[in-house]
């Protein structure tokens, strides 16, 4: 975290940082994200010609919050870390102002779903009706579906053939 | 007058202190000091950020399930004030705390009593790994050597039959070989 030590510039983009988190510079939240991917990714994945926009608003990454000038480039965004990892962060119910109450004493514990995440279909199968589904992962099947579980249970069908 | 929660640590924040941050769809952050709107700038989640207690709670570090965390809540209604609920309700928030103290030093030191059976396993392991550092594999070693040396020598003993040995005197031998007989012979003899 490092706010008190000195910052070690470790990475070559680190510059201009105070810049970049003032807040006119701010971004879209990740819960403001995830109240888009839920209420209304369709009306985001097909905006209308809007000429201040990036592509004119034609091609938007809901996770990203991000514009792209053509299909390709949004194709090529798809398939980079920066991509994958937004995925990630998104899998697990953002953090809210009402989770900070109940930190504080006001209401138990509540413990933040996960969720399917995947990137966003095509424009035509927007057209066509398909919409990005954020569909919670049961603590069950998740708990099952795992590799390390599997094996486990693998391991013990062999012993027990053995 | 409101005594606030900061969104990134979850502290009071007291009237006269903190930043509130609107964000442009109309929800109000409160921060407690310039620590946490740090953080919240530089989107920190404050479930991964050690010293908050959203993470404390998140990690099983402190209670976080409880019912006696129902009775404090935001109430938007406002009461008419009367001296008898007000008293009531004073006494009901002395009792309420005073449970919900003795409920989380219980919790925290059931969760230390458990590190203490994990600190004596491993202890335990320890000592066992490193058992040659508290006797040395050599002690008594020359005491053990001898004593197999002793075993093995009777062990030997037992193994062998006796032979049988003649005693020749060396003169007449001599005197034998010098008349030309071979040794061959000589057996041939004693036979």
């Amino acid at each position: 975290m490092g706010m008190v030590t000195k910052r070690k510039k470790m990475h070559y983009g680190d510059t201009h940082l105070q810049r970049r988190w003032r807040v006119r510079n701010r971004r879209r939240d990740l819960d403001q994200i995830d109240d888009d991917l839920r209420t209304r990714s369709g009306e985001l994945m097909n905006q209308n010609v809007d000429l201040d926009k990036p592509g004119f608003a034609q091609f938007y990454c809901v996770h990203c919050a991000k514009y792209f000038i053509d299909d390709t480039a949004m194709q090529a965004h798809f398939r980079t870390k920066v991509h994958k990892r937004r995925l990630k962060a998104l899998e697990i119910e953002p953090y809210s102002i009402e989770e900070a109450e109940r930190a504080a004493g006001r209401g138990s514990f509540v413990k933040p779903k996960k969720r399917a995440m995947e990137t966003q279909p095509s424009k035509d199968d927007v057209v066509a009706g398909k919409r990005i589904r954020v569909e919670e992962v049961p603590e069950d099947t998740a708990a099952t579906d795992s590799p390390s579980t599997s094996k486990t249970k693998r391991k013990k069908a062999e012993k027990m053939e053995t | 007058m409101r005594i606030e929660t900061c969104y990134f640590c979850s502290s009071k924040i007291y009237p006269g202190h903190g930043v509130n941050f609107v964000r442009n769809d109309c929800k109000i952050f409160k921060f407690c000091r310039g620590k946490c709107h740090k953080a919240f700038k530089r989107k920190k989640n404050p479930r991964k950020v050690g010293w908050t207690k959203a993470h404390r709670k998140a990690a099983g570090k402190e209670l976080a399930i409880d019912p006696s965390f129902e009775f404090e809540k935001r109430r938007n209604v406002p009461i008419k004030y009367s001296r008898e609920t007000w008293q009531k309700a004073l006494e009901a928030i002395k009792r309420v705390t005073e449970i919900k103290e003795k409920r989380t030093s219980q919790f925290v030191m059931e969760r230390l009593r458990k590190g203490r059976q994990i600190e004596i396993q491993m202890d335990v392991k320890d000592v066992q790994r490193n058992m040659s550092l508290i006797r040395s594999p050599a002690a008594g070693l020359r005491e053990r050597r001898a004593k197999e040396a002793a075993e093995e020598a009777a062990l030997m003993e037992e193994d062998l039959p006796e032979e049988k040995i003649t005693y020749v005197d060396a003169r007449e031998l001599e005197k034998k070989l010098e008349e030309g007989m071979g040794i061959e012979d000589l057996e041939m003899l004693e036979a």
